[in-house]
């Protein structure tokens, strides 16, 4: 291990199960990127791009894993601004994939993500000074659900639930997207809710004593988060692109 | 290996291999000076040391009658934007700063895009200069001193994250306005500048991005359209023009705390760029058209 501290600022101590989350992210985001990239020269022409933007985000989140995992082990804390560093340049990506595999909806996935990042920072970073993080979690959380609702996500539960435009256009796509859209619509469901706990783990609201009851902690509840959705996500597509 | 059809890929991916490295190693603030110096001696200033025998190239976007015409025109568009800047410093950052746009712009939307839309290559290139600023926004304030409005304004409530988040938030708004033929993948590769933008220094962001995402592109597109017999040859004949485009920048170093600005080498480093920049936009523009 001392050969890589040249890399590595500070080594995390035993038993710090946190950190080892940290650790864990950003070597699993890099093997998966990894992998993303060697497959993109395998997958048909039209999924090369869903390939390549996989690649990114978990490329992206491994190294703000790396950075995120020094500051932890070098006991600064929770590195809030660096995660959300990660996901500012992440979600859309995950957005956008939503467009690749169905050529709709771009513009107002992007405009969805625009809000739910930009209020979702303001709440937890208090940096407006306006308002309080109930608020701006609520508009953030709003939009998240309309995005939810977009892409399709109440089909999982019944394939004539109502749906946005993406949600219809991956319904009626061919070959192998439909599985796929109905696997990125749970991530998007159940994976992403885990950042509204999340931030209400990080922020004060009528809700801080239910999640302080949660024997959960914050960073090991993101990192598990991200973990599932960033290479899922990745997965996802990989799956309806390879044959 | 690095000349094949996907050189404009490969170039990047050479940059953005370097920039993690920068990043990993965190060597970025103690060596930006160096890799600043290196990157525009051996890319950046090579890549418009050629511009007087490209604006001969196609004959359908020629706009020279001879070489003449063509040398007159030039320096007196360096002499011109040396003049702006020397009366009026803001109109000089203001003329640098739509310049560029354009001509960053247009080169990055190739490989995405035709470059036929104007307001689009513009739109672009206000979105990575716009994000390269806005991501180093505390150093830009120092280096831009001498423009009170704007390194007077008290930023100190915010944090870094902010402003890549409002770049970001910016791009999405801006790019999805627009009918983009590769619209993604151009998302995504501004995505990662922004990366760099955020985790380096403004002068290592800068040296990157002009480097490797904007240069040394066109430098290898230079070179096959020149059809010189190897690379080697051809960067020779980027030589004179390099050399004296380094002579040109010590001859205005030597009036620079009379004329333009005192005691602060990056600004006039800007300078010099901006005034190397005017002309070569032009040239550029009819050298990318259609590719």
């Amino acid at each position: 291990m001392n050969t890589l501290n040249f890399i590595l600022g500070a080594s995390l101590q035993p038993g710090d199960f946190t950190g080892f989350t940290f650790f864990i992210g950003s070597v699993s985001m890099l093997a998966a990127t990894v992998f993303f990239l060697v497959q993109h020269g395998q997958v048909d022409k039209k999924f090369k791009d869903s390939m390549l933007v996989a690649a990114l985000i978990t490329g992206i989140a491994a190294v703000h894993y790396y950075y995120m995992r020094d500051q932890w082990a070098e006991g600064l804390g929770s590195p809030t601004e660096l995660r959300y560093v990660d996901w500012i340049l992440t979600v859309p990506l995950m957005v956008v994939e939503f467009a690749l595999l169905t050529g709709v909806g771009m513009s107002k996935l992007f405009w969805l993500s625009v809000v739910m990042l930009v209020t979702g920072y303001f709440g937890e970073s208090g940096v407006t000074g306006v308002l309080d993080a109930q608020i701006w979690g609520a508009i953030s959380g709003a939009a998240y659900f309309v995005m939810a609702y977009e892409v399709g996500c109440l089909r999982v539960f019944s394939d004539t639930a109502p749906s946005g435009a993406v949600g219809d256009a991956l319904a009626n796509a061919k070959g192998k997207i439909p599985a796929a859209g109905k696997m990125l619509q749970w991530f998007v469901l159940v994976g992403w809710a885990i950042y509204p706990l999340g931030y209400m783990m990080g922020t004060d609201g009528w809700y801080s004593g239910a999640v302080a009851a949660l024997p959960l902690d914050m960073d090991i509840v993101y990192n598990i988060g991200d973990a599932i959705n960033k290479i899922g996500f990745g997965m996802a597509v990989w799956t309806a692109a390879r044959d | 290996m690095i000349l094949n059809k996907n050189y404009i890929l490969t170039s990047k991916i050479i940059g953005l291999i370097f920039a993690l490295c920068l990043i990993f190693f965190s060597a970025e603030n103690s060596y930006s000076i160096i890799i600043f110096i290196l990157v525009m001696l051996s890319i950046g200033i090579p890549h418009g040391s050629v511009d007087h025998i490209i604006a001969f190239i196609n004959p359908k976007t020629r706009i020279f009658k001879n070489k003449l015409s063509f040398f007159t025109i030039y320096l007196l568009l360096i002499f011109i934007n040396i003049l702006i800047w020397i009366l009026s410093p803001y109109l000089g950052l203001f003329t640098f700063l739509v310049i560029s746009c354009y001509h960053f712009g247009e080169t990055q939307v190739i490989g995405f895009n035709d470059t036929k839309n104007k307001f689009l290559n513009f739109v672009v290139g206000a979105n990575i200069l716009l994000s390269l600023f806005l991501n180093n926004i505390f150093e830009l304030q120092i280096i831009l001193s001498e423009f009170t409005l704007f390194s007077l304004v008290d930023l100190s409530q915010f944090d870094k994250t902010f402003f890549l988040l409002v770049s970001i938030a910016i791009l999405m708004i801006s790019i999805v306005q627009f009918k983009i033929k590769k619209k993604v993948p151009l998302y995504a590769e501004m995505s990662v500048l922004y990366l760099i933008f955020y985790h380096t220094d403004i002068l290592t962001s800068f040296s990157l991005y002009f480097g490797f995402s904007h240069s040394l592109p066109m430098l290898i597109m230079e070179y096959k359209e020149m059809k010189e017999k190897n690379f080697f040859s051809f960067y020779l004949k980027t030589l004179p023009f390099t050399i004296l485009a380094i002579v040109f920048a010590i001859i205005l170093y030597y009036f620079n705390n009379d004329l333009l600005t005192a005691d602060n080498l990056i600004l006039f480093t800007f300078i010099v760029i901006s005034s190397l920049t005017l002309p070569h936009v032009f040239i550029m523009k009819d050298f990318v058209e259609n590719k």
